[in-house]
């Protein structure tokens, strides 16, 4: 028999656990950020160093709330817009606990120090053949379901979300080719510059598939519904979805300029990143432009501000990542706090906003209810994560410029007119308004839980929501 | 063939295929097929169930 309703438990299960990782992961980078101004904040005890919580900050972040929010969306989105249940259930539930525990062995493994040390990759080899289990299912899950679509056309969030599974796999695959040596140590196959260039090759498409081309799957679908319109130019998307997922492919020798590496590699990587400029901006156009005729919505509705101000931070970093990709430019940014800024431009400004946004509009929907318990809490939400975001890059930038011209200041004899140590001093202002920044974006995220623990109480858990019967072609 | 040579090669062969790509998002055959692609997202009622499994 077939079904008549969609699969909305396991899109739930995510949906929550995108909001309780998103606190944990945050909670940990606001741990960093206050370590880094007083570095015996945790006595000196070894599971709770810097080195140690960082990867742990990243991993919690990126794969685990990005990711957890990531799971739930594309599995809402492949049934509503093929409109078919979702294909090998089962499967679905085991990416969802087998996720968790991804996520539980990180949080356990990375504190005691096991590290394959590769950024973004970290996890030992053993976790590593988990997430590949779990990854294969997940594709198998989502194209299963788009190949018994009742739809004719496949909606091109799906085409992002498609992009970013097989991507995703691959890279994740390539990279952690490692001989394992004990239960919790391997050798990466490759060594010296290739190993680099590997390493960067994933690292940069980890932000180009994870956090930039997955998370478009989710501006296509949730911009349209919130603004009531569908997306501005569906061409054009199609145009943005090739272009982006061809040119982010070669951007990752950005990552190695004045390295051993080749300088043709390196100026390929320039290149490409600057060619970034150009999809990147017309996806967010085309985002924005969505609006055009509705604008007036954005004064009194909170979700769509946080999915517009997450677009508008998206459009930010990625002029601002082709700028620092100039190999001039980057002689200064690179290994400073200007980096840093960059990538939470990007995380907290586009990644989080999207997400959150999305969240709000999801999690009414699957407990039944027309929309949050407070929206006013949702409006101050919105304020607080934007105000801190401002604080954390504009301090960064201004501490990574700080930094880059200090470290390269000489003497008229050749000797560097600042220490490291000096330097370091120079920056305690600059962590101050970070941290500040961070605090905010993290007590917006405990607002959250709040509104979606009483969201959740009064509303009714559906777990199977019905299908609609004649197909709209 | 030197590396300069190669170099020329792919990016015409690059160019040719996002021309392609532009070509055929924007051809006057496939307007139709891509406004009905772009109203997937509601081409079906969303509202909250009412149903819920339980209280």
């Amino acid at each position: 028999m077939e079904a008549t309703t969609y699969n909305y438990k396991v899109v739930r299960q995510f949906a929550i656990m995108t909001v309780v990782w998103g606190i944990v992961g945050m909670l940990v980078g606001v741990t960093l950020a206050t370590q880094l101004i007083w570095p015996e904040l945790t006595y000196g005890i070894e599971w709770l160093s810097y080195g140690r919580l960082r990867p742990l900050h990243t991993n919690a972040v990126i794969f685990a709330f990005g990711g957890s929010g990531l799971f739930a969306v594309s599995y809402y989105i492949v049934q509503r817009t093929c409109q078919v249940r979702l294909w090998a259930e089962k499967l679905a539930a085991f990416t969802f606990w087998g996720w968790m525990a991804v996520i539980v062995l990180a949080a356990v493994t990375l504190p005691l120090g096991y590290t394959s040390t590769k950024e973004y990759a970290e996890l030992e080899w053993p976790i590593d053949i988990l997430i590949t289990l779990v990854w294969v299912a997940y594709a198998l899950v989502f194209f299963g379901t788009i190949a018994k679509r009742k739809t004719k056309h496949i909606y091109v969030s799906n085409w992002f979300f498609g992009a970013y599974i097989l991507t995703i796999a691959i890279l994740h695959i390539v990279n952690n080719l490692e001989l394992p040596v004990t239960l919790t140590k391997s050798y990466s196959l490759y060594a010296g510059v290739q190993d680099a260039m590997v390493q960067w090759w994933y690292g940069h498409n980890a932000v180009g598939f994870f956090l930039t081309t997955a998370f478009l799957g989710m501006m296509y679908y949730f911009i349209p519904k919130q603004a009531g319109r569908p997306i501005y130019s569906y061409r054009l998307s199609v145009v943005h979805f090739w272009s982006l997922n061809f040119i982010y492919m070669w951007a990752g020798p950005h990552h190695l300029q004045y390295t051993a590496l080749p300088d043709w590699a390196q100026s390929l990587g320039m290149v490409f990143s600057l060619m970034l400029l150009a999809p990147s901006w017309g996806g967010m156009m085309n985002g924005i432009m969505t609006l055009s005729g509705a604008w007036h919505k954005l004064r009194t509705d909170p979700i769509l501000k946080f999915l517009v101000t997450a677009l508008s931070f998206y459009g930010m970093s990625t002029f601002e990542g082709p700028m620092m990709a100039i190999k001039t430019v980057n002689a200064l940014s690179h290994y400073t706090e200007w980096t840093v800024g960059h990538v939470h431009s990007g995380a907290l400004g586009w990644v989080a906003m999207i997400t959150i946004g999305s969240m709000y509009y999801l999690i009414p929907r699957l407990y039944g209810r027309e929309s949050m318990y407070s929206t006013k809490m949702i409006e101050w939400h919105f304020w607080l994560s934007t105000i801190g975001v401002v604080l954390y890059i504009a301090s960064m930038w201004i501490a990574g410029v700080a930094q880059g011209l200090m470290w390269r200041a000489a003497n008229a004899d050749g000797t560097l007119t600042y220490s490291f140590a000096q330097v370091l001093n120079t920056m305690y202002p600059f962590y101050g308004i970070r941290l500040l920044g961070g605090v905010l974006f993290f007590s917006g995220m405990l607002m959250m839980a709040w509104n979606v623990w009483k969201t959740v109480r009064i509303g009714r858990v559906v777990n199977d929501a019905a299908i609609p019967q004649a197909v709209h072609a | 063939m030197d590396s300069g040579t190669i170099s020329g090669i792919v990016t015409v062969v690059f160019i040719l295929v996002f021309i392609g790509i532009v070509w055929w998002a924007y051809s006057k055959g496939n307007k139709q097929r891509f406004e009905d692609a772009g109203k997937l997202p509601f081409g079906e009622d969303d509202a909250p169930t009412k149903q819920g499994d339980k209280q």
